[in-house]
């Protein structure tokens, strides 16, 4: 019974990926075809190329902006709508409804939001005045600030994604831990930090591998906020953008794709095993 | 508390090795990406394509020596697949054609209008349009593919022509146009040539469009210019600019980005051309595959210092690399400090007045909006837009069927519904003298600049553009420079060291392809 899931892994993870690894270490024209072998020595040198580097330091800059910020933000208001109340289903429905809005949709306001001529913050008096930059040259075009803006985009993006698990996660805790720790005296924040943060803990380490994983792999908001501008910075070109993306030196060469797309891989691996075991190894799994 | 795997302990471990031999091959080398692999003893940086090459991938038009001699070495027909246009006589039953185009929104309704006219024209063919969401996506689908799964005509950008040609994947049109006798003398000679090289016609030109000034009439009034005489000349334009800004009329005179299909690649080949500038070696790519570009020379300088005076004297604003697409045009809407003029294709235009006429923007009007040719140092333009061609190994059926329909889609009656629908310029002059497009000529004179442009350009070997296989990056790689232009670099470094991220690109190209 295993052969038909595993004839599709083989099918689509498997061969593709040994593919890819073949692939990397070929020059091929620009349809793929009358590869020529240039040894795994091209790893190295994609790994040590500086428009690599380069895009390999965007990612962990996106990746830092957009995981803390996203993680607290979505375990904030999940708190906050963690209450029986009146109405609490409308704050749950309006925190977790950008799970329901594409990455396109999301960027595109994002887009018309910050563009500083039309856009509506750029023209609200008092954002004007306390950014400057909003307006000119516009958070988008400013090599300063186009990653944080990127980053703005994407953290609410998933925010609704972030809330719905910690939300489960919340109520997967039993009350009595909590009722416990009010009889011994403990106020909201004590609770909040001795019973609830490590209760949710499996699910918070879930969050952030998955929100890191998913900002390594980011490349909607950007092909549609800065192409991987602005220029001639390319402040916002991170590894998968400079894989794929239009304006990238290696867009016509599938060996040089392949190669960053493995290295990628890997770097992906080591990250995700490295936050299981670190990460992992605090969290309390409430046996 | 559950105790930890020993094995993923180990594979941390592993991991650990493996990113630390990472690091330490990471002794960072600052070089470029496209030197990976290069210089390597064992490797052939210079063979031809080994013989372990596909079948059906290579042709001669692929294996062609990118060391040719610079002369008008003509390459013959007869080494490239044929066009059996006859063979649709024979057919039993309706050949069906697979069309994988990039239109959207109006176009697309455009294109499907002429597509259902030809299917209820005549019985021998029918034709099933795929959209497939942009230029960008139908080339990479249509890389990604096997032969089989391509589609039997394909629409392609203009910049594609030497990655098609070196692709060996099609039927030259050229070779249509020879077996069936067509007569292509109503076409316009410099919108046909875009789509040659080597003497070889690559595709027939479909969709065309070239860049265009857009201004603000109501602006050139306040400054006490003529809003019927818009400037041509580049010494026009900074004049144009200074009466704006000096009145006050505007913030800026022009608004310019640097995007690759705009200020930053598209436009300066533009402006080689209508100066009579070579953009690349070997007669633009056009006599042999080029090896490198040109534009780091004088004539580079002499005009990128205009554009960077410009921007420093507060007369042209810079709106970055313009990723929206549109920055350009909003910059003429901005509340606080407007452009008067921005650059931008002519393909826009229909969607710039819908936008106006709809007072979607406070403050400027439909009749507002004034369009004029590109100004350069003279006149004339690059065809830009995109072109038609029939995917080979289809079959002989197929393929005159494709033929048959694409002969259709350029008639003087298609071309003048097609131009007047979307804005695009007619490829042909007959096309004028026909409805709907000869009213909506008159009735809006701004959609016939575009068209005037085109007719006004030289037979200068440098007035049909630079054919590159990596054009696309040679402009994404140019308009990084520009972009530092903008900023306030200098120039001739800047230039220097552009060209030699293109021509790095070039050569690399060339050794795979």
């Amino acid at each position: 019974m295993l052969a038909p899931s595993l004839l599709i892994l083989v099918t689509f993870v498997l061969y593709p990926l040994v593919r890819a690894v073949w692939l990397g270490q070929q020059r091929c024209d620009n349809f793929g075809n009358n590869c020529v072998s240039r040894g795994f020595d091209q790893y190295v040198d994609m790994f040590t190329s500086r428009e690599f580097q380069s895009a390999l330091g965007v990612t962990v800059k996106y990746a830092l902006l957009t995981v803390p910020l996203g993680l607290v933000l979505g375990v904030g208001l999940a708190v906050l709508a963690d209450k029986h109340l009146r109405g609490v289903g409308v704050f749950r429905t309006v925190f977790s409804s950008t799970v329901a809005t594409s990455v396109a949709v999301a960027s595109l306001m994002w887009l018309f939001l910050l563009q500083p001529d039309v856009g509506v913050l750029a023209n609200v008096g008092w954002i004007n005045e306390l950014f400057p930059s909003v307006k000119d040259p516009g958070w988008l075009r400013d090599p300063g600030t186009a990653l944080v803006a990127v980053s703005m985009s994407s953290v609410w993006a998933n925010l609704g994604f972030t809330f719905i698990l910690v939300t489960a996660g919340l109520q997967g805790i039993p009350r009595d831990l909590h009722e416990a720790a009010a009889i011994d005296g403990a106020g909201d924040v004590r609770r909040f930090w001795s019973v609830t943060l490590p209760m949710l803990g499996p699910t918070l380490l879930f969050v952030v591998i998955v929100l890191t994983s998913r900002a390594f792999q980011a490349y909607g908001e950007i092909e549609l906020l800065t192409q991987g501008g602005p220029a001639p910075y390319d402040s916002t070109t991170t590894v998968t953008y400079f894989i794929y993306g239009r304006n990238s030196v290696i867009s016509g060469d599938v060996g040089l794709q392949a190669t960053a797309a493995v290295l990628l891989f890997l770097l992906l691996l080591v990250l995700s095993v490295l936050q299981l075991s670190g990460l992992g190894r605090r969290v309390h799994y409430g046996d | 508390m559950i105790p930890r795997h020993s094995a993923s302990r180990r594979i941390a471990a592993l991991a650990l090795v493996g990113a630390a031999s990472l690091l330490a091959a990471a002794c960072s080398s600052g070089e470029s990406a496209l030197e990976s692999g290069n210089e390597r003893p064992t490797t052939p940086a210079t063979s031809a394509p080994p013989a372990t090459a596909e079948p059906g991938a290579t042709t001669p038009a692929g294996s062609a020596p990118t060391t040719a001699a610079p002369t008008t070495t003509v390459t013959p027909l007869a080494d490239l697949p044929p066009c059996p246009v006859d063979a649709l006589d024979g057919a039993a039953g309706p050949v069906e054609l697979t069309f994988w185009h990039g239109m959207s929104n109006e176009l697309e309704t455009a294109l499907i209008e002429l597509t259902d006219q030809y299917n209820a024209s005549q019985d021998a063919v029918v034709v099933t349009l795929q959209n497939q969401t942009g230029y960008e996506a139908t080339i990479d689908k249509y890389i990604q593919s096997s032969q089989s799964s391509r589609p039997d005509i394909v629409q392609f950008p203009e910049y594609t022509v030497q990655l098609l040609a070196d692709s060996g994947t099609v039927i030259p049109i050229g070779a249509c146009i020879e077996a069936s006798g067509f007569d292509t003398s109503p076409i316009l000679d410099r919108i046909l040539k875009a789509y040659a090289t080597e003497g070889v016609q690559w595709s027939m030109p479909f969709n065309v469009s070239n860049p265009v000034l857009y201004y603000n009439k109501a602006m050139f009034e306040e400054a006490g210019l003529d809003p019927e005489a818009p400037p041509l000349s580049l010494e026009e334009l900074r004049a144009t600019s200074q009466a704006i800004v000096d009145s006050e009329a505007a913030g800026y005179g022009i608004a310019l980005d640097t995007g690759a299909d705009s200020g930053g690649g598209w436009f300066i080949e533009q402006w080689f051309a209508k100066g009579g500038e070579l953009y690349a070696d070997n007669g633009n790519g056009r006599l042999a595959p080029a090896t490198r570009v040109l534009y780091d020379g004088p004539a580079g300088v002499e005009l990128m210092s205009y554009v960077q005076q410009m921007i420093t004297d507060g007369l042209a604003v810079n709106v970055g690399d313009n990723a929206s697409g549109q920055d350009n045009f909003l910059k003429m809407a901005d509340t606080v400090s407007p452009a008067a003029m921005t650059i931008g294709t002519s393909a826009a235009l229909g969607t710039v007045t819908a936008v106006l006429d709809g007072g979607l923007i406070q403050g400027i009007t439909g009749e507002d909006l004034g369009v004029g040719p590109m100004p350069g140092p003279g006149p004339g333009a690059l065809v830009g837009g995109a072109s038609l061609y029939i995917v080979a190994e289809k079959g002989d059926e197929k393929a005159a069927a494709a033929w048959d329909y694409i002969q259709y889609l350029i008639s003087p009656e298609s071309q003048s519904q097609w131009a007047a629908a979307t804005g695009y310029v007619p490829i042909r002059s007959d096309a004028l003298e026909l409805e709907p497009l000869a009213t909506k000529y008159v009735e809006d004179p701004r959609f016939k600049v575009a068209y005037d442009q085109l007719l006004g350009t030289s037979d200068d070997p440098s007035a049909f553009g630079p054919v590159l296989g990596p054009l696309r990056e040679v402009r994404a790689a140019t308009a990084r420079g520009v972009a530092e232009i903008f900023n306030g670099d200098d120039v001739a470094e800047v230039l220097s060291r552009t060209a030699g991220e293109s021509n790095a690109l070039i050569t690399s190209y060339n050794e795979r392809n």
